[in-house]
């Protein structure tokens, strides 16, 4: 005699509260597919963290140096590369300003040829060497800041393909972190945001603006509240400074997608909740 | 004799390297400055030796699976093995930023790392759903904050409701900020302890393996 | 014509990986491991290349420019290897104090200052009195829950998150969960930040590409038949 198994039928809550994760992850796909499929327009609201960032480098005068760690690694490119383009176009567009780049993260070298060849600096008249230039990924963290920050030619002679550093006119008069009048750091790494606080800003009093992955900024928070970060943005928001620069690209084509996901994030939140509570208030475990 | 060449004399070196840089950094000693500057770029290159212990070690783990035909995992063993080579040889050969290298990178290692990064957003918004629950004062808490940070990380929905926007700014300059700064503070002098008994020889995790007589002693 | 086919074929490499590694999301497959261990060799070795480029450009250049002392920077180098030596491990010790000392005296220096003093001086400089009444209140809060937090976490002997003193543990975990759930939102944000960098990679520079639009459901096809559990499955058979 074959015994039937008695299934208990599951209530609406029940399964409400076990949906299976492949549905969640079908309806986060759609949810960022459709808007990208079909853009809304989103309006993008401008917060104060990226006006200061904004005009700050713009309060810069002619013929000051800028220092640029490109320390984020390909995980970050996503969402710290349109912030940093965007900058790039600003500092730029501006004209009259010097920027040295060294990288912290063994991609950086590699990411930087990415953004300059989203950039394009030779739009707006910059030249290799003239204006602008990499001396490259230097290994060590902290040492490697302070290093530079102590004397960058004891450091490095070369750029980050090799070349002297003796033959670029942008180099001219660099010395170590008294020569620059500006700090901007692009880091996915926690040790990187906080290594410039201390050994740059700490003994020499460069301003410095941070901009790290969105799920960095509570820890950096303290640091611009004591004074030490002149402005702490995050590449989440690099659609706000696209808007400011007037140079639409990937960050403001995210604005509705992030819209809807979040949205859908929210619905999950209830939904969950009404589950669970829903389910405990009628007696269920 | 052996205890000495082997413990002691690595603890002393990091307490003359440590004094050494922070006197230069306080007192501006003459002399020590060019000793420290070199002392940095020292650490620099040094530093840049320990980025091949990665590949060292995957070596030792894989050509185990490959020696054992570790069922199901020593073809991969060789593919991996293969891409060290490969990455290595490219890299070395035609130059970290030819045009060459560059190819590889963009077309295999920037597209995984940027995909491994952003994969766990999936396993996040699973997480979500089945276990943000207010179900104490704490989590009622991370629940409200967090919801009204998604918000206003939502442009549109910010745009729409500038409330949202002034609530999530008091909720990053006072608690989160308070919060943050108090752990920072606690793990600052937690950093300074561990660092002076580093430089006294109390705390010995660098010197990695112990022998039994240097557990002893 | 060669730079465009060598831009194809890596666009078609990134998109497949990109795919491939996105899988795990459901089931572990062949394709994923196959992904997953080309990601940790090209680590590997990427950090080789440029751990190799920085001795060359850091070490190697000023060495053969006069720098002779450099000579004994490349053998404590070396000595970093013998770790993997079973009776020699203790050498690399020599080399590593010297960095693990730079290391100290570097983040020491200036974590004193940046990360206590100024944090303090920000934390005191707050003003209660003489502002409006919700400012006043609300910097009231920010140095309750800091010290709270100091508390918590500087003080740990038995006892002493116990009875009345309970309160200010039980008052920093209330700030730090607040903290926590704003993290948890960044954190949202910044993951799905970088989803759609990856989905927009795929629909704006791989789908137009010819076959693309062909490829991607065979592509799934095949990955969906290797999610499939090997013993439910025609072909291959487990081993």
């Amino acid at each position: 005699m074959i015994m039937k198994e008695q299934v208990k039928e599951k209530t609406i809550l029940e399964k409400l509260e076990d949906v299976p994760r492949e549905v969640l992850y079908g309806l986060l796909l759609l949810a960022f597919i459709i808007p990208m499929l079909n853009p809304i327009g989103f309006p993008v609201p401008t917060s104060d963290a990226v006006k200061k960032w904004y005009s700050t480098i713009d309060a810069l005068p002619k013929g000051s140096v800028i220092m640029v760690d490109f320390g984020y690694s390909g995980g970050g490119e996503p969402e710290l590369g349109p912030m940093a383009v965007a900058v790039y176009h600003h500092i730029f567009r501006k004209g009259g300003l010097k920027v040295i780049a060294m990288s912290t993260s063994i991609d950086g070298p590699l990411l930087w040829d990415k953004a300059m060849a989203e950039v394009k600096p030779e739009q707006y008249g910059a030249k290799y060497g003239v204006d602008y230039l990499h001396i490259g990924y230097i290994a060590g963290g902290e040492t490697a800041m302070a290093a530079v920050g102590k004397d960058l030619r004891a450091t490095t002679s070369t750029d980050y393909k090799g070349s002297s550093l003796d033959q670029y006119t942008v180099m001219k008069g660099i010395k170590d972190a008294a020569s620059f009048n500006l700090l901007i750091v692009y880091t996915t790494g926690g040790d990187q945001s906080e290594g410039w606080v201390r050994q740059w800003y700490t003994p020499y009093r460069i301003p410095y603006l941070c901009a790290v992955l969105a799920m960095m900024v509570p820890t950096m928070l303290p640091y611009q509240k004591a004074g030490q970060i002149v402005s702490l943005v995050s590449g989440a928001q690099s659609g706000e400074m696209e808007f400011l620069v007037k140079v639409p690209a990937r960050g403001i084509k995210s604005a509705d997608v992030i819209t809807v996901t979040h949205l859908l994030v929210i619905a999950f939140v209830v939904l969950g909740n009404i589950a669970y509570f829903g389910k405990k208030a009628k007696g269920g475990g | 004799m052996s205890l000495i060449i082997r413990r002691q004399i690595p603890i002393v070196i990091v307490f003359v390297t440590a004094v050494l840089v922070m006197t230069d950094y306080f007192l501006k000693i003459p002399g020590t400055g060019p000793v420290v500057r070199d002392l940095q770029n020292w650490g620099v290159i040094l530093t840049a030796f320990t980025l091949g212990y990665g590949a060292v070690n995957l070596f030792y783990l894989h050509t185990r699976h490959i020696s054992r035909r570790t069922p199901g995992q020593w073809p991969f063993s060789i593919w991996l093995l293969l891409m060290i080579v490969v990455f290595t040889v490219v890299g070395v050969t035609y130059g970290a930023t030819s045009k060459q290298y560059s190819w590889m990178y963009n077309s295999s290692y920037f597209a995984l790392s940027a995909t491994v990064y952003s994969s766990l957003g999936f396993y996040m918004t699973s997480g979500v759903y089945r276990t943000l629950r207010p179900k104490s004062v704490e989590s009622t808490l991370l629940v409200i904050t967090g919801v009204i940070a998604l918000m206003r990380n939502a442009p549109a929905l910010a745009v729409s409701a500038p409330i949202l926007i002034s609530m999530d700014s008091w909720i990053s300059s006072i608690p989160t900020t308070s919060a943050q700064r108090g752990i920072m503070i606690g793990a600052a002098l937690g950093a300074i302890a561990l660092g002076i008994r580093t430089m006294i020889g109390k705390e010995t995790g660098f010197l990695g393996r112990l022998t039994e007589a240097e557990k002893g002693a | 014509m060669a730079a465009d086919l060598a831009t194809v074929m890596q666009i078609w490499f990134a998109a497949l990986f990109t795919v491939w590694i996105y899988s795990i999301a459901f089931r572990d497959n062949v394709f994923f491991k196959f992904a997953e261990h080309t990601f940790v060799g090209a680590a590997a070795g990427h950090s080789l290349v440029y751990g190799i480029d920085n001795v060359k450009r850091y070490g190697w250049t000023p060495f053969t420019q006069g720098a002779s002392l450099y000579a004994v920077v490349f053998l404590l180098g070396v000595l970093l290897y013998t770790r993997y030596h079973k009776s020699y491990f203790w050498i690399s010790r020599y080399p590593l104090s010297i960095m693990v000392g730079l290391g100290i005296g570097l983040s020491m220096r200036a974590t004193v200052k940046a990360e206590f003093i100024d944090q303090i001086i920000s934390t005191a400089g707050l003003k209660v009195l003489g502002v409006d009444a919700w400012t006043g209140f609300s910097n009231l809060l920010f140095i309750a829950i800091v010290l709270a937090v100091v508390y918590y976490f500087v003080f740990t002997f038995p006892g002493i998150h116990g009875g009345r003193l309970g309160v200010i543990s039980k008052f920093a975990r209330y700030g730090m969960m607040a903290a926590f759930g704003y993290s948890f939102a960044n954190t949202v944000l910044s993951r799905f930040n970088m989803i759609f960098g990856r989905l927009d990679f795929l629909m704006t520079e791989w789908l137009p590409l010819p076959g693309a639009m062909i490829a991607m459901p065979i592509v799934l096809i095949l990955m969906v038949y290797a999610m499939i559990p090997a013993e439910n499955r025609p072909w291959p058979k487990p081993t």
